[in-house]
């Protein structure tokens, strides 16, 4: 963690030419921060060219958030004014505790494109009211990725899943919680299955009185995982699935189709969404409070959220789903990508489907409860 | 300096262990006891057999070593030394998993990698001190027929016994802290190596409160052995 706030620290002091230089920090993986390197960056600077942006990576997962979130922190407890970031990818969960301790610019109603900025996860994360400081640069999908020729009915539920892996002692993989968001997810997914709470456990209050059925749901999580192999992270689940050592496995939807698209991946494994649903986890570009550049930042982040933009280089280019508006994006992309895009979970099972984050409380509860019973 | 470059983060470490929301606290330490006592045990259960098998390996050969020096094998025996930690597991994880699935990921298979690694530390301060030992004692256990695994054992291991306490303190004391390793190796479920635990901890809640009490716990199992080490340095 100190090295990747060390190496953001010295990308960030490189002097830059341009007359605004926008100082750019991705917690996300490389093909993310190449595509504002590559893409947006290129694209922004056609309609802005006195602006260079300064992109900077800062690994994955949680921690790559982190990172940081962990630089702004320390630049507000300096009392250092302007910040050296001004815009930044980060999780929903860094986001959402960005929001609450005052660190964040609330910069989405300048947008031109604010309107298109919807959808409950832009209003709220964690039970943190995030509305207005939050842009989702992507969707991405929690779900569960099959091999056809050795699953011939992909669940359509979590009672289907559930009955399956009984069947099939070993041929399902999750990385539980500690091996990144996926394995969280789907946790969280099942506690939502077992329980039924799902609308009190995103929307609260937090009720203390809600921690036995939480625990009681875990507990059978904790019988599920005996017919279940615990991978080593979000890739690890992906490589089992590719050299078939499992046949069904909890995926993010764009790591799959990334590693389809670079070859990695057997391209007959897909993707489905069985009932009542996972979650899905945006990352959210996000402007801080004191950044040096907010307006131009703000610039930056409206260009990305134009329909336009989502389509060819959001959708089209590596098929993630839109982070702003669908119904505007998906009329922009031609029918091969619409195909690519919803092949295994359709339009209809996103929205169905598609389950918030809980609240902090409970987000931290069923991780506790996991811990302490499924170990 | 040592002030700012250790003490001071320890010291820093230490009084966020022992506190939450800025009142003072067990209960970083009553977290710590609760989720994570098995992977206390764990971690110096793997760091205990790592530094068996680094031993097992590393004792025998720098004992035949000594006897007959070989260039190429001292060598190879040195090539762990400056391979980058990461790099081992992820080898020895894409090497095992054909043959032996979810061996990697076994307290035995990290054990044996974090073994692998440290066995050119190993043979690098077992080596010197065997060469240490003065050629005439082996002469004489081998005019009286001792081969060269009874010369180790009865001659070369005795007499460099500190050389061995201080080898098998340091190596255990890495094992304890190893990261790269358990996380290249390990599986999202299970008993975890602590460092993997902090890791979690802070990575993904933020947690730098039990994060640190779960530090100052490695610490502590860390300066158990580093007393004995300071107390031969001192002797």
């Amino acid at each position: 963690m100190l090295l990747r706030a060390l190496g953001l620290i010295l990308a960030l002091i490189v002097p830059a030419s341009a007359a605004t230089r926008l100082n750019v920090a991705i917690g996300a993986d490389v093909n993310v921060v190449e595509v504002h390197k590559t893409l947006l960056g290129p694209g922004f600077r056609a309609i802005e060219p006195d602006v260079e942006l300064n992109v900077v990576g800062t690994g994955t997962g949680e921690p790559a958030s982190r990172a940081i979130y962990t630089k702004i922190k320390a630049q507000a407890d300096a009392g250092r004014k302007p910040w050296d970031i001004d815009v930044a990818l980060v999780s929903m969960a860094v986001a959402s505790q960005m929001v609450k301790e005052g660190l964040l610019l609330r910069y989405v109603p300048q947008m031109k494109n604010a309107a298109l900025v919807k959808g409950a996860e832009v209003k709220e994360a964690f039970g943190v009211t995030v509305d207005g400081y939050v842009v989702p640069m992507f969707h991405n999908q929690i779900a569960i990725a099959y091999h056809p020729s050795k699953v011939v009915a992909p669940p359509k539920s979590f009672d289907e899943l559930a009955a399956w892996v009984k069947a099939n002692p070993g041929r399902f993989g999750y990385n539980g919680i500690k091996g990144g968001v996926s394995g969280v997810g789907f946790t969280i997914g099942w506690v939502y299955w077992k329980t039924g709470l799902y609308k009190e456990l995103t929307q609260g209050p937090f009720d203390k009185a809600k921690e036995p059925a939480i625990r009681e749901a875990i507990t059978a999580l904790r019988d599920f995982n005996k017919q279940a192999i615990i991978t080593n992270g979000n890739a690890g689940t992906l490589d089992a699935l590719n050299r078939g050592e499992i046949w069904m496995g909890v995926v993010w939807i764009d790591q799959l189709v990334a590693w389809k698209n670079e070859g990695r991946m057997d391209p007959a494994v897909t993707p489905a969404l069985p009932a009542p649903g996972l979650p899905i986890y945006p990352l959210y570009l996000v402007v801080p409070r004191e950044a040096a550049q907010k307006e131009t930042a703000a610039r930056y982040v409206d260009y990305i959220a134009t329909p336009e933009v989502q389509a060819k280089a959001i959708v089209e280019r590596f098929g993630w789903y839109p982070g702003v508006d669908p119904e505007k994006v998906l009329a922009l992309i031609t029918p091969k990508s619409r195909d690519l895009l919803f092949r295994g979970v359709s339009a209809q099972d996103l929205a169905r489907y598609s389950r918030q984050m809980p609240l902090k409380e409970y987000h931290d509860l069923i991780s506790l409860a996991y811990e302490e019973i499924v170990r | 300096m040592l002030a700012a470059v250790f003490l001071w983060p320890l010291g820093a470490s230490v009084v966020a262990s022992f506190s939450r929301e800025g009142q003072w606290t067990l209960a970083n330490y009553d977290t710590v006891r609760r989720l994570y006592a098995g992977d206390v045990l764990y971690t110096v259960g793997v760091a205990a057999a790592g530094t068996a098998m680094t031993f097992a390996v590393a004792i025998p050969v720098c004992g035949w070593l000594r006897m007959r020096a070989w260039g190429p094998i001292e060598l190879l025996l040195k090539v762990p030394l400056f391979v980058p930690f990461v790099v081992v597991g992820h080898a020895l994880r894409v090497f095992w998993s054909p043959y032996l699935p979810g061996f990697s990921s076994s307290w035995a298979g990290i054990a044996m990698a974090l073994a692998w690694k440290h066995l050119g530390l190993a043979a690098l301060l077992l080596l010197g001190a065997f060469r240490g030992t003065d050629e005439s004692y082996l002469e004489a256990a081998r005019q009286f027929g001792a081969g060269s695994l009874r010369v180790t054992k009865d001659v070369l291991v005795p007499m460099a016994g500190p050389a061995l306490a201080v080898t098998a303190i340091l190596i255990f004391s890495s094992m304890l802290a190893s990261f790269s390793i358990p996380l290249m190796m390990g599986r999202g479920g299970g008993p975890q190596m602590l460092m993997i635990d902090v890791y979690y901890r802070f990575g993904q809640h933020g947690d730098f409160a039990t994060a640190s009490a779960l530090g100052v716990v490695a610490y502590l199992l860390a300066s158990g052995a580093a007393l004995v080490y300071i107390r031969r340095l001192t002797r």
